[in-house]
């Protein structure tokens, strides 16, 4: 089926080239780096495993265990947020949805870390909130700033729209007579959504959870700024031994076993929810 | 009937991740380097302030030249990025005292001055910079390899309101000996200066290679430091913490992290040096700032004009005062410069205790071990979030 | 026809958007049985008007009777009709089979229980029983129709509700399935309402049509009444091409055209004064002379377009354009552009007032 130079392969290859320099090059380098001796900056060293003995010796597997815990957290949180959120954008909220649509999309145009900090002014002893309360009511809380919850506050903040909007999609994909034929032939409200709104609204959420899952397990301004390294994400160790332990071999190491753990977690997850299926399409 | 339509909604996600991916990918491989004729540009690797448009937009007027400033937030990142091969891209380079004498020197990474253009500066510079001063010459005392201008004592602050200065001077790093201030205090972010002032609580001095006790010490130390801390940020998040009451003092900070704030009117926020340590007597660490011309083979003329054009006793002051950090500059020993501060500049950079705060620092050095500590202290860091 | 207890009744109902009437006070009784069709164009309110007999709508006043219970308020999955989409709303991620037994299943049957009466549905629509695993999105057009119909069917409805479900089909199986269509009504003794815009549609598989005009029922008949006593000029040309002539009727029994001419009134209802006169293409004749009709105009042929079986002829009178249908086997032999005359007898016209 495939003639090595076909026309398609020959119009496609400069978008190839394009792949391969832009996008293999780069994730090549950083997977050769990783075997290069610790503390070294060159390409040319012996390879070794010993970036990768360090790691599994040493309590990094603390950092992992962080960032996919506040990762799935994180997703959990935001598809109980959204699905409602969503289903209203399409069903209920009729011309409103647009309003909601730019208030969850404006917020992109400001720098999230800008964002983040406008929740330390918030969140933050005397700040707009405690402030408010002991000011106005007289008592005073315990701040929640600097601590976990934070952190998994921010996070929902800043990935609400990478979920709500595949959502919104996939729900509108549902086609409003399909949902009709359904109730005509008896089903009841609940029905209609277990049987029909649900799985035909899957790929959607599927794409909602795989984007936030991939975007969250690489947070790190939430732990940093909110949650005042209260915890210790995997991509901090990254950039800790890119920067002050300069260590590039080490970083390299600990990114490329990233980079495995959510490849596998999301073609597990593709295989489980197989997209296509839910087209109809085996 | 989709028979034929075999691009499926997975191979979309597919391709657009692969798309997604690509363009990312192209930003990191284009550094923005031109070959070309460098007459009228020149690239600045420095810390935060030499990069803000007070600094380079006179420069800039004046040469008709195209500035370009990465600001970074630690020494060895900049010097690492030399030894990566990227002496050809910058001309200047701002670090802390001893890595241009120490390492880039030695390593070839940097280039002398020259001397006879340059020394006078010093000349006019506060008593401690006298030439030859010791950070910008090399080993030999020969070459002229850098030039000074910002400093300033670096070890911790507090909120005068919640602990006196008296106290926080008496008690130096001993402070964090207390088990009372857990949850009180918070860590700057320098992980660097983190691990000189966990070896000072710890009590002994960091800038010498350590003993199997006094690694397990610092092990020790930094457990429980970090368990203790209630927040590590940037100096946006300490000194917001500070004025807030969150914290009462934090870990590793001095002029440059407290001046914004006191500057913005918060007085009660006070770099702090231990009136003593163990280093030999002393408990304060100071830093001094280096700018060095870059052994770039297509060396920018510019780079030398710069390091000139920033003596100006105005241009000082600007710096002293460029966005972020305001911090006491060496051309403050020439009344020329000096006059140009107001009172409320000075208050911001403690001029009235800089001299004897000074006094009481050992100036930045190289910690031996550095590697070693620092992954204890990921490791501390790591294990006080949970593990 | 209408003996027993009329199945669904309309009594007045109205539905309102906004100020605008979509259906406007509609009283109409549909027999237990019968296959009754609502034509109009688009915009007619003919689907606005299926949804509420379905109970998708509710009517803004009036009532909806099934089998004389007022059932206005109760919600589509209580009631026991059934409707079968324009898009036919199969389940994009079911087979055929899961589609069919969909309603089986919502009413907890056992699975053995639906599998078989889904094979049996299959059968009755001439599906293979090897469909019954196959999903429905690999299913031709036609084939989807009949599994959209037979999970129609595997609810069991009184009625079951058709709203356009054939207008995106290619003609030619748009024939046959009309013909299935109504052998399955045959089959299955069930009422079926149907809503189409297309008349011919509705003339195949019909035993009563209803023309909808901008919101009313203009017109109630069976096909062979609306074909040849359409009321309106409305419901005369949605049957197809036919010739109006506006008309006044005389103090001398005579219809007045406003070119002056004359003709002899077929039947003329009770108090009509000015309308139209309709004349079926077939029905206009070429004359030899004039006198061999009780009518007769001179025109000239302008053109000739064969239809099929048929081939009309265009006849220009002035301004106005008659048209004139003739039999394959009879062509009429005269040349383009001569003079020719045509008539008909009074009573093969009607007269239609608006």
């Amino acid at each position: 089926m495939f003639k090595p130079m076909s026309a398609g392969f020959r119009s496609a290859s400069p978008v190839l080239l394009f792949l391969l320099i832009g996008f293999a090059a780069p994730l090549l380098a950083v997977i050769w780096f990783s075997f290069m001796p610790p503390r070294s900056f060159s390409f040319g060293g012996a390879p070794t495993f010993e970036n990768y003995r360090t790691i599994f010796e040493s309590t990094t597997y603390i950092s992992f265990l962080w960032s996919l815990g506040l990762a799935v957290t994180t997703v959990v949180l935001l598809a109980l947020i959204c699905y409602p959120v969503a289903y209203g954008m399409v069903r209920v909220f009729g011309k409103w949805a647009m309003l909601v649509t730019l208030l969850f999309t404006i917020p992109l145009f400001v720098s999230e870390n800008i964002r983040l900090y406008g929740w330390v002014l918030f969140l933050i002893k005397n700040g707009v909130l405690l402030g408010t309360l002991k000011s106005w009511f007289g008592f005073e809380l315990e701040s929640m700033l600097f601590s976990v919850p934070a952190i998994i506050l921010g996070m929902v903040y800043v990935y609400l729209p990478f979920m709500l909007f595949p959502m919104t999609l996939g729900i509108s994909m549902v086609p409003n007579e399909t949902r009709d034929a359904a109730f005509d032939l008896g089903a009841s409200r609940w029905q209609v959504f277990k049987e029909v709104e649900l799985p035909l609204s899957m790929p959607g959420i599927v794409i909602g959870f795989l984007l936030t899952f991939v975007l969250a397990i690489g947070a790190i301004a939430e732990a940093k700024v909110l949650g005042g390294q209260a915890v210790i994400p995997i991509t901090q160790d990254i950039e800790i031994a890119f920067t002050y332990s300069q260590n590039w071999p080490l970083g390299a190491a600990i990114a490329v076993l990233l980079m495995l753990i959510v490849g596998v977690l999301v073609v597990l997850a593709l295989r489980r929810f197989d997209l296509d299926s839910f087209l109809g399409r085996r | 009937m989709a028979n034929s339509t075999k691009i499926s909604r997975r191979n979309f996600m597919q391709q657009s991740a692969l798309w997604a991916a690509a363009f990312a990918g192209v930003g990191t491989l284009a550094p923005g380097r031109a070959m070309a004729a460098r007459e009228k540009e020149l690239n600045i690797l420095c810390w935060e302030g030499y990069n803000s448009a007070q600094v380079l937009d006179p420069f800039r007027t004046e040469k008709g030249a195209t500035v370009k400033a990465e600001s970074l937030t630690n020494d060895p990142t900049m010097i690492n990025r030399l030894r990566a091969g990227e002496t050809n891209v910058w001309d200047l380079i701002n670090v802390n005292n001893p890595w241009a004498r120490e390492v880039m020197f030695p390593e070839k990474l940097i280039t002398p001055l020259d001397r006879a253009r340059f020394e006078p500066f010093f000349d006019k510079m506060m008593p401690a910079f006298k030439p030859p001063y010791k950070w910008a010459m090399d080993d030999s005392g020969t070459q002229l390899i850098g030039m000074a201008q910002r400093f300033g004592p670096y070890s911790f602050v507090v909120n005068m309101d919640k602990v006196s200065r008296q106290t926080a001077e008496d008690q130096g790093w001993n402070l964090w000996n207390d088990p009372a201030v857990a949850g009180k205090y918070g860590i700057l972010e320098s992980d660097d200066w983190n691990v000189f002032n966990i070896c000072l609580i710890a009590g002994f001095d960091p800038f010498k290679v350590h003993s199997d006790e006094e690694v397990a010490k610092f092990k020790e130390t930094a457990e429980r430091v970090f368990k203790g801390a209630k927040v590590v940020g940037d100096i946006a998040t300490m000194n917001q913490a500070l004025i807030s009451g969150e914290i009462d003092f934090h870990m590793t900070g001095g002029t440059y992290s407290a001046s914004p704030a006191r500057a913005d009117g918060n007085p009660n926020i006070r770099g702090i040096t231990p009136k003593s340590g163990p280093m030999n007597g002393k408990g304060g660490v100071s830093w001094i700032e280096i700018t060095s011309t870059v052994n770039n083979p297509q060396l920018s003329p510019l780079a030398a004009d710069f390091l000139e054009f920033v003596q100006s006793p105005k241009m000082s002051h600007t710096v002293a005062f460029a966005e972020g950090t305001f911090n006491p500059v060496a051309q403050m020993g020439n009344p020329e410069c000096f006059n140009l501060f107001t009172k409320e500049e000075l208050d911001a950079i403690q001029w009235d205790s800089l001299e004897e705060e000074m006094a009481r620092c050992v100036e930045y050095d190289i910690v031996p071990d550095y590697a070693k500590l620092l992954d204890i202290m990921t490791a501390a860091k790591r294990a006080a979030s949970g593990g | 026809m209408q003996g027993a207890e009329p199945i669904l009744s309309l009594k007045a109902v109205r539905k309102m958007f906004g100020p605008q009437a979509a259906v406007d006070s509609i009283d109409l009784d549909i027999a237990e049985g019968e296959f009754f069709t609502i034509v109009g164009p688009s915009g007619s309110g003919k689907t606005t008007m299926l949804r509420m007999l379905a109970g998708m709508d509710t009517p803004t006043s009036g009532d909806i009777l099934l089998n004389g219970k007022r059932i206005n308020d109760v919600p589509a999955n209580k009631r026991p009709t059934c409707m079968v989409f324009q898009s036919l709303a199969l389940f994009p991620h079911r087979t055929v089979g899961q589609n069919i037994e969909f309603p089986l299943k919502i009413r907890g049957e056992d699975p053995e229980r639906r599998k078989a009466r889904a094979l049996q549905l299959m059968d009755l629509l001439r599906l293979p029983q090897s469909y019954y695993a196959k999903n429905v999105l690999k299913c031709s057009g036609g084939e989807r129709q009949r599994v959209a119909l037979a999970r129609a069917l595997a609810y069991d409805p009184q009625i079951l509700f058709f709203d356009e479900p054939l207008s995106a089909i290619d003609y030619k199986l748009r024939k046959t399935l009309e013909k299935e269509l109504k052998d399955i009504h045959r089959e299955t003794k069930k009422t079926f309402v149907y809503i189409t815009h297309s008349l011919e549609e509705a003339m195949v598989m019909s035993d009563r049509i209803g023309v909808m005009r901008a919101g009313k029922l203009v017109q109630v008949g069976t096909p062979q009444e609306i074909y040849s006593t359409p009321n309106t000029r409305f419901v005369s040309e949605f049957v197809g091409d036919v010739n109006v002539i506006p008309v006044t009727l005389g103090s001398d029994g005579l219809l007045h055209s406003p070119t002056g001419a004359t003709y002899k009134p077929p039947r003329i209802p009770p108090g009509f004064r000015d309308g139209h006169l309709v004349i079926r293409p077939e029905y206009l004749k070429f004359l030899a002379s004039p006198g061999e009709a009780d009518n007769a105009i001179s025109g000239s042929l302008y053109n000739e377009y064969a239809l099929g079986s048929r081939i009309q002829y265009q006849v220009r009178v002035g301004e106005t354009v008659f048209v004139v249908e003739k039999l394959r086997q009879q062509p009429f032999t005269g040349q383009l552009d001569d003079t020719v005359t045509i008539g008909w007898d009074a009573q093969d016209a009607i007269l239609v007032t608006d």
